[in-house]
């Protein structure tokens, strides 16, 4: 693209550029937006929510963004994933969300990884400033905030279940790794001794419990099976932890109708909740007092916990 | 499209899902990332509107469109956009206003639920009467950089869009602006009215045409340049010198003041020309450059408006040559006032009341949007309750927070509620029947095609067969007194109004030409506090010497407003805080803003739901916005 160079040097922001971004240089300033222009991005798991973090990644004007997903295209795609055209003949999401993605902003190096996370080296994280994480398994979640823990990456991990989502960030190595606030134990033991859980977390332990006893998520499929499932799961957890938390499993009543796939209004909320969260980080202003964030869709509430 | 799948939705919900028809009125920022989601959710019946074409300031949030859709309709490009990740979904776009006539109670009867993805208060309040008439629940929704919020209003449960009277934009006294600015805003609006006096609809803006009566037998701005051909030097004298040397003689006007005008050193007359087009539009330029940028403008602007329809331009923040005419003028005013300069990105941001816009806020407000229409579809309005997005997390961490409970209509509404009523104090014997039609009822009340009646006599009326006209006359010799009362209505929104009229002289030329209240009680304690400050007027802002009745509505910040998502649209100007203005960097008197909000909250640690304080705070910069008087003939024409 020929654009023309406000001042002399490659790393200038073009004219089109400016042009393109002025809106949001007028919330975060100049340097807000050159920052972004330097980040290297890592997103892991192109389905719905993947789509929703690449589309404003990519729009804010990142430097690149690796988009890896070894993953055929799903019917259930359909629910939330808009960077795959109907009529593409690409199998593996990430090749298939490509083209669209690139065409959001052409500024943006756009990379395709097809390569399985579990295949790359635990210094793989390295060559990126921030790593996005979604439909991976509990037990690579737990592995890749290690790795950036140990390589100073900031990282982030979000995923979706139905209208319910969550994501979890690591962005001063302050606080608490991802296995320890989630250790897919039966029991929850690690954190309810000390302190008062939100809600919010055992269902989000559940389902991290049922994805890595069944490995997969809930499915429509079989919602009912699955739904029996989580019920018992949640009152296994919630039993073995403090209690005073009486009754409490049939809270979740309400929320256990949709909890499949991953919904569109959700991973539109997480998605940019996840984005903006990562792209103020870059930008040094990072929430940095809390490190879950659960989106509750009963009560249409979003809330930043410490655990 | 979720509702396809079965399991996904329990199966009532998914046939709600599949078969309503819903109304997006706004293809922007919000309404893209809505119609994303409302496809994929499995909504298969769905109209969009918009009456915008796409910008390239657009793109970094309005995901739909890219540079080669740059110029057309968002809404036609919005639907094929969709078409392409969902082929099986019946969209129905159009490229139009929903004020339009034509889209009346039957059009919107079609649907079960509208969503609103606005960008200005004028059409919001159409849409909020039409959905209040026709029983139809609405969503409305706005954002405003890191803010949003998602509102659910339908008629009998909840407030309606009208049931509080939305905050007015900030206004200025002509005076100030004429002859003692202090503030680099007030040499942004006073370039602006140059320009709309040199080149846009003079006979329009009496304001301007009065300025001839400084100096007695002065002709007008206009027709002096004509006269000089528009020559850029000889205009430079005339407004950055001349007029000021008759400003100066006018001693009265700054002999109590600490403002008073320095005249500028003759040399720069005929100063060579200084190169500026290397510098970024984020530094500042010095008084030369300023002064080379106006010799360049004016000559390209002028040859515009001899080639436009009727010669008559419309200030366009966009056009590199009416902003460097503004960004240049209003430097070198401020160079006589002893203002600081502002550099290009700021002016633009102040004369174009430029809302600042990112993808993620809208994508958050979209998502909820879509939550709120599956819990109305199901009727669980009880659930609907507004919600708010915050800059940064309060207290307990909340970030998307909501009310405790549905906000319940105001019994005094003068929309939604039949009880309301509303009065109207103005000068009966200088105020003309047109002026009430065209101030009161459709700029101030948002009336489409008002009726007036008063006792069964017929004083406005919207159809012209019925050959009423009384436009030229005063309201006193329409037959209006004192306490008088009349009904307003406009049958296409279904909406009507009862307003008592009060007659009041004009004591001066500072007197508004006329006031709305709520009620009665508001216009006797606004007596009251008339008469105690009246003593104390004469402190800086608002006195004496030149005063013209008009005060100029104009956006206050450099936050102020304009084109995007919800709120600005190039439609508006929006309400910030008055410490907002007059700083240097927009973006960090965003931050500091963002730090009070936080403050405030943190104080209030019980609160369980969202503070008022923060409601208002996300309210004031996420919701309010009104029409420029130039943006809205622009929005007219398309
Ligand atoms: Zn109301």
């Amino acid at each position: 693209m020929a654009s023309e160079l406000m001042k002399n040097g490659d790393g200038e922001m073009s004219k089109d550029e400016r042009k393109v971004y002025d809106r949001q240089i007028r919330l975060w300033g100049f340097d807000g937006q050159n920052k972004l222009r330097a980040t290297k991005v890592l997103l892991i798991g192109m389905q719905g929510l993947g789509a929703e973090i690449a589309k404003n990644l990519i729009l804010s004007g990142v430097n690149s963004i690796t988009l890896k997903d070894h993953t055929e295209v799903s019917i259930l795609d359909r629910c939330s994933q808009f960077l795959i055209p109907r009529d593409s003949e690409e199998r593996n999401r990430a090749k298939a969300s490509l083209s669209s993605a690139q065409k959001l902003n052409p500024n943006v190096k756009v990379i395709v990884d097809t390569t399985p996370i579990e295949e790359n080296v635990d210094s793989f994280v390295t060559s990126f400033d921030l790593v996005i994480a979604t439909e991976c398994s509990p037990s690579t979640y737990k592995r890749l905030s290690e790795n950036c823990r140990k390589s100073n990456v900031k990282i982030f991990i979000a995923d979706v279940y139905g209208l319910f989502g969550y994501f979890y960030q690591d962005v001063n190595s302050a606080y608490s790794l991802y296995g320890e606030i989630f250790p897919n134990n039966a029991e929850i033991d690690t954190l309810t001794s000390t302190k008062k859980l939100p809600q919010l977390y055992y269902l989000t332990s559940a389902l991290l419990k049922f994805q890595s006893d069944s490995n997969r998520k809930p499915n429509p499929d079989t919602s009912e099976e699955d739904i029996e499932e989580l019920k018992s799961i949640i009152h296994l957890q919630i039993n073995y932890s403090s209690s005073d938390q009486e009754n409490k499993d049939d809270v979740f009543e309400e929320y256990y109708g949709e909890l499949f796939c991953e919904l569109s209004p959700t991973t539109s909320i997480i998605g940019a909740m996840v984005s903006q969260t990562a792209l103020n980080t870059v930008m040094n202003k990072p929430v940095d007092k809390y490190n879950v964030f659960f989106y509750d869709h009963i009560e249409h509430e979003g809330k930043f916990h410490l655990l | 499209m979720a509702a396809t799948i079965a399991g996904v939705f329990n199966p009532e919900l998914q046939n709600l899902i599949k078969e309503s028809k819903v109304l997006l009125v706004g293809a922007g920022g919000i309404g893209c990332e809505v119609l994303k989601n409302l496809v994929l959710t499995g909504f298969s019946e769905l109209e969009v509107i918009d009456l915008d074409t796409i910008e390239v300031s657009n793109l970094n949030r309005q995901f739909l469109f890219n540079k080669e859709s740059v110029g057309k309709a968002k809404s036609h490009v919005a639907k094929t956009s969709v078409l392409k990740f969902n082929p099986n979904v019946n969209i129905m776009s159009h490229f139009g206003d929903i004020m339009d006539t034509k889209y009346g109670v039957a059009f919107f009867n079609k649907f079960k639920l509208v969503i609103n993805a606005l960008d200005n208060k004028k059409a919001r309040s159409h849409v909020n009467r039409m959905c209040l008439s026709c029983q139809i629940p609405l969503i409305e929704s706005g954002t405003m950089g890191y803010n949003g919020q998602v509102e659910f209003i339908k008629k009998g449960v909840s407030m309606c869009y009208e049931c509080n009277p939305r905050s007015e934009p900030r206004t200025y006294p002509m005076c100030t602006i004429r002859n003692t600015p202090k503030e680099p805003i007030h040499c942004i609006i006073w370039a602006k009215f140059l320009f709309n006096q040199l080149f846009g609809e003079t006979d329009e803006d009496v304001s301007m045409d009065e300025d001839g009566k400084i100096g007695s037998e002065k002709l007008s701005a206009r027709n002096w340049a004509i006269q000089n051909n528009y020559d850029p030097k000889k205009l430079f004298k005339k407004v950055f010198f001349d007029d000021i040397k008759v400003l100066l003689n006018l001693e009265h006007l700054y002999a109590e003041k600490n403002i008073k005008p320095v005249l500028l050193d003759e040399s720069l007359l005929d100063q060579e020309h200084t190169k500026y087009s290397d510098v970024l539009d984020s530094e500042m330029l010095t008084l030369e450059q300023n002064i080379s940028m106006f010799w360049d403008c004016v000559t390209p602007i002028k040859e515009k408006w001899e080639r436009s329809a009727n010669k008559c331009l419309v200030w366009d923040k966009d056009d590199d040559m009416m902003m460097n005419f503004v960004v240049s003028c209003s430097n070198l005013r401020s160079a006589i006032f002893n203002i600081p300069f502002k550099t290009h990105f700021d002016i633009k941001s102040m004369a174009g009341n430029i809302i600042p816009a990112i993808a993620t806020a809208n994508a958050m407000i979209a998502g909820q949007i879509v939550i709120h229409a599956l819990r109305i579809l199901r009727g669980k309005f009880e659930k609907c309750q507004n919600v708010f997005l915050r800059s940064m997390p309060n207290h307990k961490g909340g970030v998307l927070v909501k009310d405790k409970c549905i906000q319940p209509p105001n019994p005094k509404c003068n929309v939604c509620s039949s009880k309301g009523e509303i009065v109207f104090v103005t000068d009966m014997h200088n105020f003309t029947v047109r002026q009430l039609e065209e101030l009161v009822l459709k700029k101030k009340l948002n009336m489409v095609a008002p009726d007036v009646t008063m006792l069964d006599r017929v004083i406005i009326s919207s159809d012209e067969t019925d050959g009423v006209d009384m436009y030229d006359m005063t309201l006193s010799e329409a037959g209006m007194t004192n306490g008088c009362s009349f009904d307003a209505e406009d049958d296409h929104q279904n909406f009507r109004v009862k307003i008592i009229a009060y007659d009041k002289e004009k004591s001066g030329e500072e007197d508004l030409d006329f006031e709305i209240l709520n009620n009665i009680n508001d216009l006797r304690t606004a007596n009251e506090q008339n008469n105690k400050t009246k003593p104390d007027e004469n402190d800086e802002d608002d006195d004496d010497d030149d005063e013209d009745d008009c005060v100029i509505e104009q956006a206050a910040s450099p936050a102020g407003s304009t084109v995007c998502d919800n709120n600005g649209g190039a439609v508006n100007y929006v309400m910030v805080d008055e410490e907002e203005i007059g700083h240097d960097e927009v973006t960090e008197e965003i931050g500091n803003e963002e730090e009070d909000t936080e403050k405030i909250s943190n104080e209030e640690v019980d609160a369980e739901e969202i503070s008022n304080e923060e409601k208002l705070a996300i309210k004031r910069k996420a919701d309010e916005a009104i029409e420029d008087i130039n943006d809205a003939k622009k929005s007219r024409v398309d």
